[in-house]
């Protein structure tokens, strides 16, 4: 774990409703380069409401949201297309575009329109697929291939797009066993070589504590605990936010902790 | 009050002769000729006119009354009278006028409709041909388009010839039934006969002609061409019963008749209990040429009928 | 970063061609637009020889009344074909694209309406007003026109924001509400009820070389404009959030679309009328032909809805000489089968 001492994305007493209806309440937050963090929290706390502030999607009606030091509201769309990309949980596609064309859009806030794209755009995009095992499928149109697909699909186009940082919003619900695991392998190494912090929203609770540096535990839109794995999976705090007690066990290999139904 | 129809009528023909003169810069077939169509065009007539087109049937009837026929070398689908007509090239239907016939006949002088519409007529013009678009709603209009005809085509006389002879019929038949009170004339009804009832109101041609021909149209309280309901039809008694029609084959108009009589409600008019129904052709009727006198005529000879009984 | 064996920069390089492609695509387009438009010259109610027609090609002739037909009469109206049917085509393919829906065509957020309202009104009160407007059509329905894309953006405006779902419910509401009062225009006034269902249905015979001149600058202008969001169009193909997070400012690209086609159909159709089923089908036909890349997709699109228009118009004018068939039909009765083949098509591979 390295820490440095700016953190690359900060909230400051974030405030963020829908039509009045609060989703995000006082946030503070600092996340530091090198850590892959987990958001966690029952439905509704404000876990994909936290991705959209922390890349500008949307506004907050009170606070500030930075990152690297500057503030969202100042970045222009394109530049922070540079910075920050996103794998969503679920999008549909309109047009049935091959998987290379889908992950080559990783490349278009790089693209100058009139000058086109450079072979490095396409070497990225390549490696990128080959990352995720999507090359075999590259010629084939995004509608045809399974869910499971489809998802390694997009994190390549994430991959594609250069990101500082990268942000997953449930990531692996279509994915294979095996492929889980090597995704996270990947994630995990790409945090040594470009990317410097990786935000995902799990919903699933041992896939969190197996992945993440640090988690964050979300309970009606406030933090309810930051730590790591074992500090934030105990029974008091998921009897807490879940209103469940589950059992908890450690890992047998690892020591992180993993609920049990 | 038919005196004063007579008198009005014959004002108004002096008065239109008068503006015709006007439009017209020379009366006696000098051109060119600066004359203005119902569209409100100017159109300036070079020479006198050897080729035309007529593109209505209107038009073309009054071009044959004219004695014009040998210079007419095309006409519209529907041009049927004289029965001479069918042997002059066609140029189609009335809209949308075909304008590669038109030009491929290279006429000096097109006789154009304004009824349906006028959307082609920018074009021909366009292309440089001389385009005059005749629409008449009345009787005065249409003895009007006569003299403009004639006067556009260097024959102002014969248009004044013939149009006088037509005032003559009309004020023949006026005066037939000038002492004749309201209350006997017969009310006649005429309209389409499907869902909706359309039926000329006043302001158009058949309400003039009933009207003129000593009869009262049910539907002269209303403008133009209405759309009425079965109950008026009931509640206003007519009758007489017109039906103008193309076809004379006599199984359909037995039909028709049969389809008026079987209306709902419709039996107890007296125009169906004395059967007192009537088949006429509607080229005499509604095509604003000199046959509407012609139906005038015949119209008059029917209420008459009617009268006697 | 390792480098690709030679099979992976096959498939990596299997893209960097599209420019050439694009160009080959459109210099093959305009070609085959030139053949089939002078195949459509030999159609017509006159018949004149391809020779013959070759020669007044050549000598310019315009003195005899051959001369006229193909000069003034066929070629105007081929011109007027082939820059509606590019019109259609491409700005159907831009909305199919800014509304993430594939049953968008050109006409559905409002323009149309406002354009055929100004025009029946302008024929409603010709009439009665006693006036002779049909010359100044093409205005009226101008100013419809852009009544109804003024509308349609009041509408959906929410503060500085453009969202889809209100633009395009905008669009249909002022859709129903036009042709609301043009069905009313038609049924009260009996003596243009003709001029103006031919309006309604597309009509190419008053095309001229005046007209075209007007058209032809904004049609290319707005075609390359639309062209060039073509990457724009591809990210939001992703997805409104997706394409938000490639760096896309959707609202301003939908804005821009909006504008930009709707200005391009207005100016169209004041002149043609409603030409239906080009922009709703081409755009799929291009996308089976080229895929979905908008970059090939609207250029080729284009060419195809000029082609496309052309063979309409020149059977519209010919399968029952000397009358003739207003365009709208033919369209719609060659492009409704040719969009259920393409849905049956689609639903067989499970997308293009």
């Amino acid at each position: 774990m390295v820490t440095d001492f700016k953190p690359i994305v900060s909230l400051e007493d974030v405030t963020f409703s829908y039509n009045h209806h609060p989703a995000i309440q006082e946030m503070n937050l600092s996340i530091y380069p090198g850590q892959f963090i987990g958001i966690i929290g029952p439905n509704g706390s404000g876990k994909t409401t936290m991705l959209k502030l922390i890349s500008g999607i949307i506004t907050p009606q009170r606070g500030n949201i930075k990152i690297f030091g500057k503030d969202v509201r100042k970045i222009p769309r394109k530049k922070m297309a540079k910075i920050i990309s996103m794998v969503p949980q679920e999008s549909y596609i309109t047009y049935n575009y091959k998987v290379k064309e889908v992950v080559f859009m990783g490349r278009i806030p790089f693209i100058n329109q009139w000058q086109g794209e450079t072979i490095l755009d396409y070497q990225i995009s390549q490696d990128a697929m080959k990352k995720t095992d999507s090359l075999p499928h590259a010629e084939k149109g995004i509608h045809q291939i399974s869910g499971g697909e489809v998802q390694r699909v997009y994190i390549a186009r994430a991959l594609a797009q250069s990101p500082k940082i990268l942000m997953l919003d449930e990531f692996s619900s279509h994915l294979d066993l095996s492929y889980k695991y090597e995704i996270i392998k990947i994630l995990r190494e790409s945090l040594k070589e470009e990317i410097q912090c990786i935000i995902s929203v799990f919903h699933d609770l041992n896939l969190a504590s197996y992945c993440s540096d640090q988690l964050i535990l979300l309970n009606q839109g406030r933090i309810e605990k930051i730590g790591t794995p074992q500090e934030v999976i105990n029974n008091y705090y998921l009897k807490k936010v879940y209103h469940t007690k589950p059992n908890i066990i450690q890992h047998p290999e690892l020591s992180i902790p993993q609920v049990i139904m | 009050m038919n005196k004063r129809i007579f008198i009005s009528f014959t004002i108004l023909s002096i008065f239109f002769i008068t503006v015709l003169s006007v439009c017209g810069k020379s009366s006696d077939g000098i051109y060119p000729i600066t004359l203005v169509d119902d569209l409100g065009s100017e159109v300036i007539i070079e020479k006198k006119p050897g080729k035309i087109v007529s593109t209505a049937p209107s038009n073309t009837e009054i071009i044959f009354a004219l004695g014009l026929e040998d210079k007419l070398i095309g006409r519209s689908d529907f041009c049927n009278y004289p029965p001479d007509a069918e042997k002059i090239e066609s140029i189609g239907v009335m809209t949308p006028l075909n304008l590669e016939k038109i030009i491929s006949l290279e006429p000096d002088l097109i006789l154009a409709y304004g009824g349906f519409g006028t959307k082609d007529i920018p074009k021909i013009r366009e292309l440089g041909f001389k385009v005059l678009v005749i629409e008449a709603e009345s009787i005065t209009e249409m003895l009007h388009s006569i003299e403009f005809i004639a006067t556009a085509c260097g024959i102002p006389e014969k248009g004044r010839e013939l149009t006088t002879s037509l005032e003559e019929r009309i004020n023949t038949v006026i005066s037939l039934h000038s002492d004749i009170p309201d209350i006997e004339k017969p009310k006649v009804f005429t309209g389409s006969g499907f869902e909706t009832i359309w039926s000329p109101g006043s302001g158009t041609i058949f309400d003039e002609l009933v009207t003129l021909a000593g009869g009262k149209n049910i539907t002269e309280n209303q403008q133009g061409w209405v759309p009425i309901s079965s109950e008026l039809v009931i509640e206003t008694q007519p009758d007489i019963i017109i039906i103008p029609t193309g076809s004379m084959n006599p199984e359909e108009v037995t039909k028709m008749k049969n389809d008026i009589i079987k209306r709902p409600g419709w039996s107890g008019l007296p125009a169906v209990k004395n059967n007192h129904i009537f088949v006429v052709n509607e080229d005499l009727l509604y095509r604003e040429g000199p046959r509407l006198v012609e139906g005038l005529e015949l119209l008059y000879e029917i209420f008459h009928k009617i009268r006697k009984e | 970063m390792k480098f690709s064996t030679k099979s992976e920069k096959s498939n990596l390089y299997g893209y960097s061609n599209w420019r050439y492609k694009a160009i080959l695509i459109v210099v093959v387009g305009f070609l085959a637009i030139l053949v089939i438009g002078f195949i459509g010259l030999n159609f017509g109610t006159i018949a004149i020889q391809p020779k013959k027609i070759l020669s007044i090609l050549w000598h310019h002739k315009t003195d005899d009344s051959l001369g006229l037909i193909i000069w003034e009469l066929r070629i105007p109206r081929l011109i007027m074909a082939m820059l509606t049917g590019m019109t259609l085509a491409s700005v159907g393919g831009g909305f199919q694209g800014i509304l993430r829906n594939p049953l968008a065509d050109p006409y559905i957020l409002g323009v149309s309406a406002g354009a055929a309202l100004g025009a029946c009104s302008a024929l409603a009160v010709q009439y009665t007003a006693g006036l002779y407007l049909v010359p100044f059509l093409p205005v009226f329905a101008l100013m419809g026109a852009f009544v109804a894309i003024s509308l349609v953006y009041l509408l959906s405006r929410k503060k500085s924001h453009l969202p889809m779902s209100d633009l395009l419910l905008a669009g249909v509401a002022v859709n129903f509400f036009f042709s609301a009062i043009i069905t009313l225009l038609l049924a009260i006034s009996r003596r243009e009820t003709r001029s103006m269902l031919f309006w309604l249905m597309g009509d190419l015979s008053t095309s001229s070389w005046n007209n075209i001149y007007w058209i032809s600058l904004p049609v290319f202008l707005g075609i390359i404009l639309l062209v060039s969001s073509s990457l724009e169009l591809n990210a939001i193909a992703l997805g409104e959030e997706e394409a938000l997070h490639l760096g896309i400012q959707t609202e301003k690209l939908r804005l821009k679309i909006f504008f930009i086609g709707s200005t391009m159909i207005a100016i169209v159709v004041s002149f043609t009328g409603l030409i239906g089923f080009v922009g709703l089908v081409i755009p799929h036909i291009a996308r089976l032909l080229v895929g979905p890349d908008h970059r090939i997709m609207l250029p080729v699109s284009a060419l195809s809805g000029s082609i496309f228009l052309i063979i309409c118009d020149t059977i519209a004018r010919t399968i029952i000489a000397p009358t003739e068939i207003p365009i709208g039909v033919i369209t719609a009765l060659v492009g409704s089968p040719i969009f259920i083949h393409l849905l049956k098509r689609r639903n067989e591979n499970n997308g293009y």
